[in-house]
């Protein structure tokens, strides 16, 4: 089956099979490894992207179902130059990465969120982040992380990539 | 494996009455079946990117104003939707996490129909009726009737859920929706609950409680529906519920929990239920009231 869609900004073609996931595509296909399989069953995160701007589970979805649409992994979140997006760069400052697996998705979930609600409360960020579990435990730095991610950008921080923070 | 991706409801239903494929809206039940090798379809009937199945809007049938949701409406556009009653959109936001209700929608939770989908209690006190399609024709089928079994519904292989549709009561209506389950985020229901009521003068009428996860398919308790009919407010306690509610339902011992803490569970839901209902209708009473 020959399907198109968007990633990261940049069109994409590619024959895949009926039931391949895409999570197997980003990984296999298109070589974008930041995007992790954990439980492959929709239940850790780890596998988070954003389809159309909303974070979903990349080993759930089947091929046919991005076909002209657009998704983001966490390889479209940092800069073509490889500078940081003010979200990754407060996880670094707030000690939010211990292992490192779930920080992809958990960086996917609040850059949805913020795109929607750019000073959350802290209930907002649990919400927003209760389908991405970290084996670490390290969800209060985690949640610092998306507090701070969260000041620096309305303050107008727009990170190391130069991309003008949403 | 065959993957067909038809660009309308006829061709869908056509493609349907052919192959007898599995339909797949959402795909986030469906993806874990396969991934368990639960089942292996050998033809797939996409129909989650049909925009006829998408969307919530108010319609007029005959006589009745009603809600009509299409089937691959998302579960988030649900819970997020103003036009909907409350327990839908509380039911709608227990469900799995923000990434499941982005890509599950409402019409698999219904043909899924897991005794604890945690839309499906606040559908059955809705009095929601589902439209169902096939290439023959079109026939409605009341919630209550839908569910046969765990995992089981009316159904039929050549059928795809279109709407769901809501009858919008005359009355003003006030409903609510609990569940209980292991953790906050991502929990599977132990046990859920909706209820709604029309109340006036502080007596109620048109009382629906449904709950899930205790017995082979979400329940309404009719029989406690008609012993609160007519009843003040300050009347429903937790005795007056107690022995209805443990007489409707059928709990077990399962990988989830027990059937004696689900029995205990179930009442206090109820309850806890019914008193949500009961504080927004006081609430509401006294906007309108400061207002006049």
């Amino acid at each position: 089956m020959r399907i198109q869609f968007t990633c990261n900004g940049k069109r994409v073609q590619l024959d895949a099979e009926p039931d391949a996931r895409v999570i197997d595509l980003l990984r296999e296909e298109l070589g974008l490894t930041g995007t992790k399989e954990g439980c492959g069953r929709g239940e850790c995160g780890a596998c988070t992207i954003l389809l159309d701007g909303k974070p979903v589970n990349a080993c759930l979805l089947l091929a046919g179902k991005i076909i002209d649409r657009e998704i983001q992994t966490i390889e479209g979140v940092a800069g073509a130059d490889g500078g940081l997006h003010p979200i990754q760069e407060a996880f670094l400052d707030t000690g939010a990465v211990q292992c490192g697996f779930c920080t992809p998705g958990m960086i996917l979930s609040t850059k949805a969120l913020l795109e929607e609600n750019a000073r959350p409360e802290i209930a907002e960020i649990e919400e927003a982040l209760s389908g991405n579990l970290c084996r670490c435990t390290g969800y209060g730095k985690i949640v610092d992380g998306v507090q701070e991610a969260s000041r620096r950008m309305s303050a107008g921080d727009t990170g190391t990539n130069g991309e003008v923070a949403a | 494996m065959e993957y067909l991706r038809p660009s309308s409801v006829d061709e869908a239903v056509g493609l349907l009455d052919s192959s007898r494929g599995m339909v797949l809206a959402g795909g986030t039940d469906a993806c874990v079946y396969m991934a368990e090798g639960i089942c292996s379809p050998e033809t797939i009937i996409d129909i989650g990117h049909l925009d006829a199945l998408r969307g919530i809007e108010i319609a007029s049938s005959e006589r009745v104003e009603l809600i009509r949701i299409g089937a691959c409406t998302t579960i988030a556009e649900v819970a997020a939707s103003p036009v909907l009653p409350a327990s839908l959109r509380q039911g709608a936001q227990a469900v799995g996490s923000p990434q499941i209700r982005n890509l599950g929608t409402i019409g698999g939770n219904v043909c899924n129909a897991s005794p604890c989908g945690d839309t499906l209690t606040p559908l059955l006190t809705l009095d929601a009726s589902f439209v169902l399609r096939s290439a023959q024709g079109t026939r409605a089928v009341q919630s209550r009737e839908f569910f046969t079994g765990p995992k089981q519904t009316l159904l039929q292989p050549d059928e795809i859920l279109k709407f769901i549709e809501i009858p919008l009561p005359a009355c003003t209506w006030t409903s609510a929706f609990r569940m209980i389950g292991n953790r906050k985020g991502q929990a599977i229901s132990q046990v859920n609950a909706a209820a709604g009521f029309c109340i006036n003068d502080g007596v109620v009428s048109k009382v629906r409680v449904a709950v899930g996860s205790v017995a082979p398919v979400p329940l309404r308790l009719e029989a406690l529906e008609q012993s609160l009919e007519g009843r003040g407010i300050d009347e429903i306690n937790l005795e007056a519920i107690q022995e209805l509610v443990l007489e409707g339902i059928r709990p077990i011992d399962d990988v989830r929990s027990t059937a004696t803490y689900r029995q205990d569970v179930t009442v206090a839901l109820v309850f806890d239920c019914l008193m949500a209902c009961a504080n927004q209708a006081t609430e509401a009473a006294g906007i309108e009231g400061a207002s006049s």
